[in-house]
């Protein structure tokens, strides 16, 4: 059934809501479009029938696969930069401008890993078990240490062409 | 004992004792614990795993009430939707979610975004069901992991006055409804679209990378450019409360692509070779014509059934939701599709299709 609301959809949602904006966030790197990922997410959550037990893993890779998705058109975070006021001067706009490019190094290297290394990337750093994320990717438990560890190695490599320092 | 004869445990066994050490075998700690080079590889993925932390921490503490409330308002008609029994088929249509289905599904399946990105490589002549399930959906790449998308045109999707602004619009002929079904009243808007064009150009390294063990691609698809569009397009919607259609009908001019020299062929059965597009998904695909000219149309398997029925001589495809709530129908004729939907029944929905002037 495609539009009755889910018993449990407010349960779930009070429950796993933290867990998918912090997952959105580690791709976005803002709250704010971390936000507007996580109730997509939910909107979808709302009309499918994962039982609720499976819910946090569907969620947190539907969180995954929809902030990659958000960050690989660059619409949203291209409207909301260009919408950021650039003449007015805080005290301490060179933290600011500091912090955001280096958030946009790491979004744009995000953005060029192959997605299910992005994909494990995330979800691994957002807490979520090696068994988990092998259920979640279709991958044997045992390559997932293989996927993540070269996603890391491609990540930091890619961030230090550019000076990343850490 | 340990033998520095013993084989190295491989670099995600290495990363896997960052995390979960005890997921890892007694003998590959062992191991480690007295290997120099593997302690050094160890080493490597901490640092690793460290600047990654830093790089992707996050300090999101979301207010969940407030997202809470926002949620429920965004999706109150859904949620005030929930029908009393002898009601449920029609009162069911006032789920946006319905609404947002049944456009979707006339306009090829455009909500299956990333399945609509490897659709767009056919030239459209007729429209086929492809049932896939949720996962099937989450799973599938991006088309920009395997090369560069570029939008040339954006179709500007916007409402209009009435019929001949939305004929001014687009070009196309209106279609026009000669009986509205049984309890659909009023004037319909209208919503027009422009053209989207975008082009797509394949890149061998991208696709090695995004594939891991992908296969060489064919002579020529390397560097090949795809130009595809689509529209542009019209909808017709009655609404029947708060806003939400109770009919909607939709005539687009169907995606076509062209390529710089690759056939359609050439570049399908290379993409759908690719390891990542589901196995079943990429089965489907295979069996429709090499020439390009059926426009795989994704449906959830688990919510809608597919079948096919004849409007005025052109094969259709009809949809119909599980629980009722939803049926449409959709066809290609002479680079055109159309499609009618509705919180109505197959022969309603077939009535309105077969009566369009």
């Amino acid at each position: 059934m495609v539009d009755a609301v889910r018993a449990d959809l407010e349960v779930v949602f009070r429950r796993d809501y933290p867990q998918v904006v912090a997952v959105a966030a580690r791709v976005l790197g803002s709250r704010d479009e971390a936000e507007d990922v996580a109730q997509e997410v939910f909107l979808s959550f709302g009309r499918s029938r994962v039982p609720a037990d499976e819910a946090p893993r569907w969620l947190s890779v539907a969180a995954a696969h929809t902030a990659l998705n958000h960050l690989r058109s660059g619409r949203r975070r291209a409207a909301r930069e260009e919408a950021a006021p650039t003449d007015h001067v805080a005290p301490d706009i060179a933290d600011d401008v500091v912090t955001r490019e280096e958030r946009r190094r790491v979004r744009a290297a995000l953005a060029k890993l192959p997605r299910r290394q992005a994909v494990a990337l995330v979800l691994r750093h957002s807490g979520l078990s090696y068994a988990d994320v092998a259920a979640a990717l279709d991958l044997s438990p045992g390559s997932v240490g293989t996927t993540v560890r070269r996603a890391e190695s491609a990540l930091r490599e890619e961030l230090s062409t550019h000076a990343f320092a850490d | 004992m340990r033998s520095l004869t013993d084989r190295h445990p491989a670099d995600g066994t290495l990363r896997r004792l960052v995390d979960e050490p005890a997921g890892v075998s007694d003998a590959d700690r062992a191991h480690v614990a007295g290997c120099a080079a593997c302690l050094a590889g160890l080493a490597a993925a901490q640092r690793d795993a460290a600047a990654v932390a830093s790089a992707l921490r996050t300090d999101a503490a979301p207010d969940v009430d407030a997202a809470w409330r926002r949620f429920s308002a965004a999706s109150a008609p859904v949620r005030s939707a929930v029908p009393a029994a002898p009601r449920r088929r029609r009162v069911a249509l006032r789920s946006p979610v319905v609404a947002a289905l049944g456009v979707v599904l006339i306009l090829g399946g455009a909500g299956a975004a990333a399945a609509a990105d490897w659709l767009q490589i056919f030239r459209t002549e007729q429209v086929a069901a492809v049932p896939v399930t949720e996962a099937e959906l989450v799973a599938l790449p991006d088309l920009s992991a395997y090369g560069d998308l570029k939008v040339i045109a954006q179709p500007d999707v916007h409402d209009v006055d009435g019929l001949a602004a939305a004929r001014e619009a687009t070009g196309l002929d209106v279609p026009l409804v000669e009986q509205l079904p049984a309890g659909v009243t009023g004037n319909p808007s209208f919503t027009v679209g422009g053209q989207l064009v975008a082009e797509f150009t394949f890149s061998a390294a991208k696709a090695a990378q995004a594939a891991g063990n992908a296969p060489p691609p064919p002579a020529g698809l390397d560097g090949a450019t795809f130009r595809l569009q689509a529209g542009p397009g019209i909808a017709e919607t009655w609404s029947e409360g708060h806003g939400v259609p109770a009919l909607v009908v939709a005539r687009v001019v169907a995606p076509t692509a062209y390529s710089t020299g690759v056939p359609f062929a050439t570049a399908r059965d290379y993409l759908l070779s690719l390891p990542g597009l589901p196995d079943s998904l990429a089965d489907q695909l295979r069996t429709f014509t090499a020439d390009g000219s059926t426009l795989p149309l994704p449906v959830p398997a688990q919510l809608v059934t597919s079948s096919t029925a004849d409007v005025n001589g052109t094969t259709a495809t009809v949809l119909a939701s599980r629980d009722g709530a939803f049926t449409g129908v959709v066809w290609v004729e002479d680079g055109v599709v159309t499609g009618v939907a509705g919180s109505l029944s197959e022969d309603e929905v077939l009535a309105v299709a077969r009566g369009l002037r």
